[in-house]
């Protein structure tokens, strides 16, 4: 498995009919002209135009989503109608892609068609500027990250991301199903896409078409939520731990104490990657919840590794010269 | 490594059989053999990624083959886009 030939992708713009479409529930929002939902919105930043609307130009970062809040609305209100106009105005000297207005801020009807004759749309929502921004960015900043497709399983199991690689036909699926069926659930088999989400944390989710189908070699498609139902299922999970399959090699770097801790970037970002050597007769379905477990444990600040090394430099340490003793120095009367 | 670009032939497009057909041939072969479309990049060994692409009648494809055989398989694959899997 190359994953460093794995291609990253990023969207360059959404249309504003994009962004209306999928946050007009979420933040109420309004259209107060429905032209223009063709523009595009190319920059995850948004844009509050206050200055611009003063007359300061500069640095005017038009094409950014331009949010309208109290103080500009306030602002246009403190003039008289011609002169509202004209400061309005002053924006559609740019090439803006849309204006969200906040707060149910009222906007003139002379301000909206002076908007719609330039073709930018423009929506209210009822929520407070601080909200809708953070809603808008939350957005927006989804949008346009990074993202790669890995050909792997991904699973939650017991709320730790595992994500399966290795080569095709290795079993990938087959431990899935195992982990399915032992309570987990399925993000998504053999097509993954990961988002970088802010800094250094990753999100995987499946593709709308595939979902949560899956192929087991010999038996064909099935559909994993209508045969265990909706609770062997998510949409998405943080990508935590990598375990990649491999055959067995008696040469293969594989750890025996686990205490240098690999790891495989993926969208630039460090995550934790265990080598793990299959063979017939291993569980390797309890072995990934062992992995899950042991992740939270170390995430709660104990490490095994750690702790058994410690014990052993201890005993080091007191230069004790008696062989390995038993654990229990006396077996009391307990014959069970 | 080789790579090449083809494009879908036959109607239905690259549906559930041609999709089979592909990874039945693909796992013939040892090399690494991945399908490029557009944004999105996936294991031709896979008939779920493979189906993923839903890729319509004239859509083009890079097919890339990464390995030991892979003069051999990227013959055999060709030789199947180029007969549009035989069907219509």
């Amino acid at each position: 498995m190359k994953l460093e030939s794995i291609k990253e992708v990023r969207k360059h713009n959404i249309t504003v009919g994009f962004l209306h479409e999928t946050l007009k529930n979420r933040i109420k929002l309004e259209v107060l002209t429905s032209v223009g939902f063709e523009n595009l919105i190319r920059d995850k930043n948004i844009h509050r135009p206050g200055l611009a609307l003063a007359g300061y130009v500069a640095l005017f970062t038009y094409d950014r989503l331009q949010v309208c809040g109290n103080t500009e609305m306030r602002y246009l209100k403190s003039m008289p109608l011609e002169e509202r106009i004209r400061a309005f105005s002053t924006l559609f000297k740019f090439d803006i892609p849309a204006i969200i207005v906040t707060n149910d801020n009222i906007i003139d009807p002379e301000l909206v068609q002076i908007a719609a004759d330039h073709n930018v749309p423009v929506m209210r929502t009822p929520l407070e500027t601080t909200k809708a921004v953070y809603f808008l960015s939350d957005f927006l900043d989804d949008q346009f990250s990074p993202q790669v497709s890995i050909h792997g399983s991904f699973v939650d199991v017991y709320g730790i991301g595992v994500l399966f690689i290795g080569r095709s036909g290795i079993g990938k699926s087959e431990i899935t199903l195992d982990l399915i069926e032992r309570g987990h659930r399925l993000v998504s088999d053999d097509v993954v896409t990961i988002t970088r989400k802010g800094e250094g944390i990753l999100i995987g989710a499946g593709t709308d078409l595939v979902k949560h189908f899956m192929e087991i070699r010999g038996l064909g498609i099935i559909d994993v939520p209508s045969i265990f139902g909706v609770r062997a299922i998510r949409f998405q999970k943080r990508v935590e731990v990598v375990v990649e399959l491999m055959e067995w090699d008696s040469k293969g770097d594989f750890t025996r104490t686990g205490l240098d801790q690999q790891t495989l970037k993926i969208l630039d970002v460090d995550i934790p990657h265990i080598k793990l050597p299959i063979f017939p007769g291993k569980n390797i379905t309890v072995i990934a919840e062992v992995i899950a477990l042991d992740y939270l444990l170390r995430h709660y600040g104990y490490d095994s590794a750690k702790e058994f090394s410690h014990k052993l430099e201890n005993v080091i340490a007191q230069k004790s010269k008696k062989n390995a003793k038993r654990a229990i120095d006396y077996f009391e009367h307990d014959f069970e | 490594m080789i790579e090449k670009e083809i494009v879908i032939k036959n109607r239905a497009g690259l549906h559930t059989r041609p999709a089979a057909a592909l990874v039945k041939v693909a796992a013939q072969f040892k090399s690494d053999f991945y399908i490029i479309k557009d944004d999105l990049e996936i294991n031709g060994k896979s008939i779920i990624g493979v189906m993923t692409l839903a890729a319509e009648q004239g859509s083009s494809l890079k097919l890339r083959f990464d390995g030991e055989d892979e003069q051999a398989m990227a013959e055999a694959i060709l030789g199947l886009f180029e007969r549009g899997f035989d069907e219509a």
